[in-house]
C-alpha cells in the first residue's frame, strides 16, 4: 500500500546535456552519445532504488520534448521551424504532414535495457494520442479527431509491445487533456485505443486544468490509475474527489516540481495524510507532481528523498493502527479484496 | 476588402531575417545589454516584420508585437498597481503568459505604446494599426486583489486604456483595436463589456475595432453589434458555427473577417479563401470588409506566417465578387 514511483522524466546531469549539445553540433558521435545516455539512465536507476522507490522510471535520459521525442520516431511528422511557447522560450513543434506511422517499437529498446538493471518494476511511458495531436500541428488529416484516433492506433501498437517485453506498469500521459473540457469525449476514446486488451496496469498523468468541468468525467477514463497534481494548488484539488467516491486509483502528486522549495517531510506526511480522508491507501500511489525533469539532479534527488520518507512515516501510522481514516479505510478494503 | 493581420507576428525566423532576437533578449536578462541595445534588435526585426507585411501585400499592417511576451503584460508592467506573477495557460492554446496582479488602484502614468507606435509607422509605406488589450480581456486575465468586484476593475482598466488610445491616436493611428479574446470563454457579462468598450472608445479620433478570436461567442454575436466600435472582429476558423451565427446577424459595423487558420500550419487554398469571401460579401459591402488570420501569426513558425499573408493577399487581389 502507498507504493512510491516518479511521474517520468528526471534531470539529465550535466555531462548529459553538454553531450546532447556537441551531439547536435555533431562534435560528438550519436554512439558516444547512446552510451552517456545509458550511464545517466544507469544512475538514476540505482539512485531510484537507494531511494526507496517501488516502482521505478528510466528517467527519459535519451528524451527531449515529451511530444516530439515519439513525433521524430513516428513516420508522418516533420519538424517546424521555431515557435514561441513562453517569454524568450522556443520549441520545434511537430507538423503531421502524412499519415502517422509506426515502423519499429520506439520505447521498448529502451524499456528493456532499464529493467535489466533492477529487480524492481519500470513503468513503460508514452505520450497519448490527444497530447501528441493537440501539440502538433495538423496538415494532412481532415480534423482534430481524425488525427488523433489516427495517433492512438499507433501509441496501441507501442503499448502492446511494452506488454509484450514485460511491462507490468504502461503509462500513457495525457498533460494537454485538461485544456479544452469539449473534447474531453475524443480524449477519452482515444485512450481507450491505447489501453484496450492490456493486462498490465494503466496510469495516466494529466496536468492541472479546468478540474471544475472535467471532474465528473475523470471516473470514464479507460485507465487503472489517474496521476494528478496535488501539491502545486495545495492540495485543493482533493475537493474535486470528496463525496464523489472515485474507485480508480490515483497518482498522488505531494511535491511541486515548479518550486525551488524544498517541501518538509511533515508536510508532505500531512497532506497524504488530508488525501486519506478522501481516499482508500490501497488506492493511492505516492509520487512528485509532474516529471522533475525541470529541476537540477539535486534538487530533484531531494524531492524524491521527502516523497518516500513521508511516505514512510504514514504507511508507519497506517500499520500501527493509530490513524482513525486508515480503521475505516481498511475493513472497506479487506472487504474488497475478498470479493 | 482590406487585408490585415491581427496582430502578432514570429519574432524570429531561421530562413528570413534573423534569430538573434533570442540571444539578445538573454544577454539583456543577464544585464549583459542594456535597454538602449535590446531596443536596436527589436527595431530592426519590427522594420523587417513591416517589410514582410508590404511584400506580402497586405493593406493595413501592425507591428508584429515583436515587444510583446503575450497579449496582456506589455500593458500591465506599465500601469502602476500591477505586478507579474508565474506562468498560465493562454486560453486554449498550450502556450503561456505571465498572469498579472492587481495589488493597487492602477494608474497609467505615461503613454504605454506610443513610442514604439511612431516608430513602426515611420519605418511603413501603409498605414499601420494599434492593437490594445480590451478591458474585458485585460481584467480577466488578471488576478484582481484590489477591486471587491470584477465590474469597477474592468470599467477602471477601460478608463486607462482610453487614455492610452487617445495617445496613439493623437500619434497618427488610423485604426485601435482592442483585442476580446475572453469573449469567445464562459459567459462574459456582455452589459459590462459593452458600458467598457464605451468607455474605451470615448473620444478617441480614429476607426476603432473589436476582435474576437478562440472560443466560441455563443450567441454573443448579435449583442456586440451595439458595441460603440467601429469595426468587429470575427474568426470564423475556431468555432465552427461561427458563420452561421454571422449569416444570422444583422452585420451593422464594418466586418473583419477571420478567415485563416493561425494556429495551423495548414495553408488555406485561394479558392476556399474566395468561398468566404463571397460568403460574407452578402451580408457587408465589400468597403466594409477586413479580412485577417483568425488571431495573430506567432502561434505559427515563420515560414508558415508568410506564406498565410501572402495566401490572403493573393486571395484578396484575385477575389472577384
Amino acid at each position: 500500500m502507498l507504493l512510491t514511483t516518479s511521474v517520468g522524466s528526471l534531470p539529465k546531469p550535466e555531462y548529459l546535456t553538454t553531450a546532447r549539445s556537441q551531439a547536435r553540433k555533431g562534435d560528438i558521435s550519436p554512439k558516444a552519445l547512446h552510451a552517456l545516455e545509458e550511464q545517466a539512465t544507469r544512475e538514476w536507476i540505482r539512485k531510484q532504488e537507494e531511494l526507496g522507490f517501488d516502482v521505478l522510471v528510466d528517467g527519459e535520459q535519451y528524451r527531449g520534448d515529451m511530444v516530439a521525442y515519439f513525433a521524430e520516431h513516428l513516420g508522418g511528422f516533420q519538424q517546424s521551424e521555431l515557435v514561441r511557447a513562453y517569454g524568450n522560450r522556443y520549441y520545434r513543434k511537430p507538423i503531421m504532414v502524412g499519415k502517422v506511422t509506426r515502423a519499429t517499437p520506439i520505447t521498448v529498446e529502451w524499456w528493456t535495457f532499464a529493467q535489466r538493471l533492477t529487480t524492481r518494476p519500470v513503468k513503460g511511458m508514452l505520450t497519448g494520442p490527444y497530447t501528441i495531436m493537440d501539440w502538433s500541428f495538423n496538415e494532412h488529416y481532415p480534423s482534430r479527431r481524425a488525427a488523433t484516433l489516427a495517433i492512438a492506433q499507433v501509441i496501441r501498437d507501442e503499448a502492446r509491445d511494452l506488454e509484450r517485453a514485460g511491462a507490468q506498469y504502461i503509462q500513457v500521459d495525457e498533460p494537454a487533456i485538461s485544456t479544452r473540457p469539449e473534447e474531453m469525449d475524443l480524449a477519452i476514446e482515444a485512450l481507450g485505443i491505447v489501453t484496450h486488451g492490456l493486462k498490465a496496469k494503466t496510469i495516466t498523468h494529466i496536468c492541472y486544468g479546468d478540474f471544475a468541468t472535467i471532474g465528473p468525467k475523470l471516473r470514464r477514463l479507460p485507465i487503472d490509475q489517474i496521476d494528478l497534481e496535488f501539491a502545486n494548488r495545495d492540495f485543493e484539488l482533493l475537493e474535486v474527489f470528496k463525496g464523489m467516491r472515485f474507485q480508480k486509483e490515483i497518482g498522488l502528486g505531494v511535491v511541486d516540481v515548479h518550486d525551488h522549495r524544498l517541501e518538509s517531510v511533515e508536510e508532505v506526511a500531512s497532506n497524504i495524510r488530508k488525501a486519506l480522508t478522501v481516499f482508500r491507501p490501497e488506492q493511492l500511489m505516492i509520487d512528485p507532481d509532474c516529471g522533475l525533469k525541470t529541476r537540477t539532479p539535486e534538487e530533484a534527488v531531494e524531492k524524491l528523498r521527502v516523497v518516500v520518507e513521508a511516505t514512510n512515516v504514514v504507511r508507519e501510522e497506517l500499520s500501527a493502527g493509530d490513524s482513525r481514516p486508515r480503521k475505516m479505510t481498511r475493513s472497506r478494503s479487506t472487504a474488497r479484496t475478498r470479493t | 476588402m482590406i487585408s490585415t493581420t491581427v496582430g502578432s507576428y514570429p519574432k524570429v525566423a531561421e530562413g528570413a531575417y534573423t534569430t538573434k532576437l533570442i540571444g539578445a533578449v538573454t544577454k539583456w536578462q543577464r544585464k549583459e545589454l542594456d535597454d538602449a541595445q535590446l531596443e536596436v534588435v527589436q527595431q530592426e526585426i519590427t522594420c523587417a516584420v513591416i517589410r514582410e507585411q508590404e511584400d506580402a501585400g497586405l493593406d493595413l499592417l501592425t507591428d508584429g508585437q515583436i515587444r510583446w511576451e503575450d497579449l496582456v503584460t506589455p500593458i500591465a508592467r506599465r500601469l502602476r498597481g500591477f505586478e507579474i506573477n508565474g506562468l498560465s495557460r493562454w486560453f486554449d492554446n498550450n502556450v503561456y503568459y505571465r498572469r498579472p496582479i492587481l495589488r493597487t488602484a492602477p494608474k497609467r502614468t505615461g503613454p504605454i505604446l506610443v513610442e514604439a507606435y511612431t516608430f513602426a509607422a515611420a519605418c511603413a509605406r501603409k498605414p499601420v494599426k494599434a492593437v490594445l488589450p480590451g478591458p474585458y480581456t485585460l481584467a480577466v486575465m488578471s488576478e484582481n486583489r484590489h477591486y471587491a468586484s470584477l465590474k469597477p476593475f474592468v470599467l477602471k482598466l477601460a478608463e486607462l486604456l482610453n487614455a492610452e488610445a487617445m495617445a496613439l491616436a493623437q500619434a497618427g493611428a488610423p485604426v485601435i483595436q482592442f483585442d476580446e479574446p475572453a469573449l469567445g470563454f464562459g459567459k462574459p457579462n456582455l452589459k459590462l463589456v459593452l458600458e467598457a468598450l464605451r468607455v474605451v472608445t470615448k473620444g478617441v479620433k480614429a476607426k476603432t475595432a473589436l476582435y474576437t478570436y478562440f472560443g466560441s461567442l455563443d450567441g454573443a454575436l448579435a449583442s456586440l453589434m451595439r458595441a460603440t466600435v467601429d469595426i468587429i472582429g470575427v474568426d470564423v476558423v475556431s468555432d465552427p458555427h461561427a458563420l452561421r451565427e454571422l449569416k444570422r446577424t444583422k452585420v451593422t459595423k464594418a466586418l473583419a473577417l477571420g478567415c485563416m487558420d493561425a494556429r495551423n500550419t495548414k495553408l488555406e487554398s485561394v479558392s476556399e479563401l474566395h468561398r468566404l469571401f463571397r460568403a460574407v460579401t452578402t451580408l457587408v459591402s465589400g468597403d466594409r470588409l477586413y479580412v485577417n488570420p483568425n488571431c495573430g501569426l506567432e502561434f505559427l513558425p515563420h515560414t508558415q506566417a508568410q506564406k498565410k499573408i501572402q495566401r490572403l493577399a493573393e486571395a484578396v487581389r484575385t477575389f472577384k465578387a
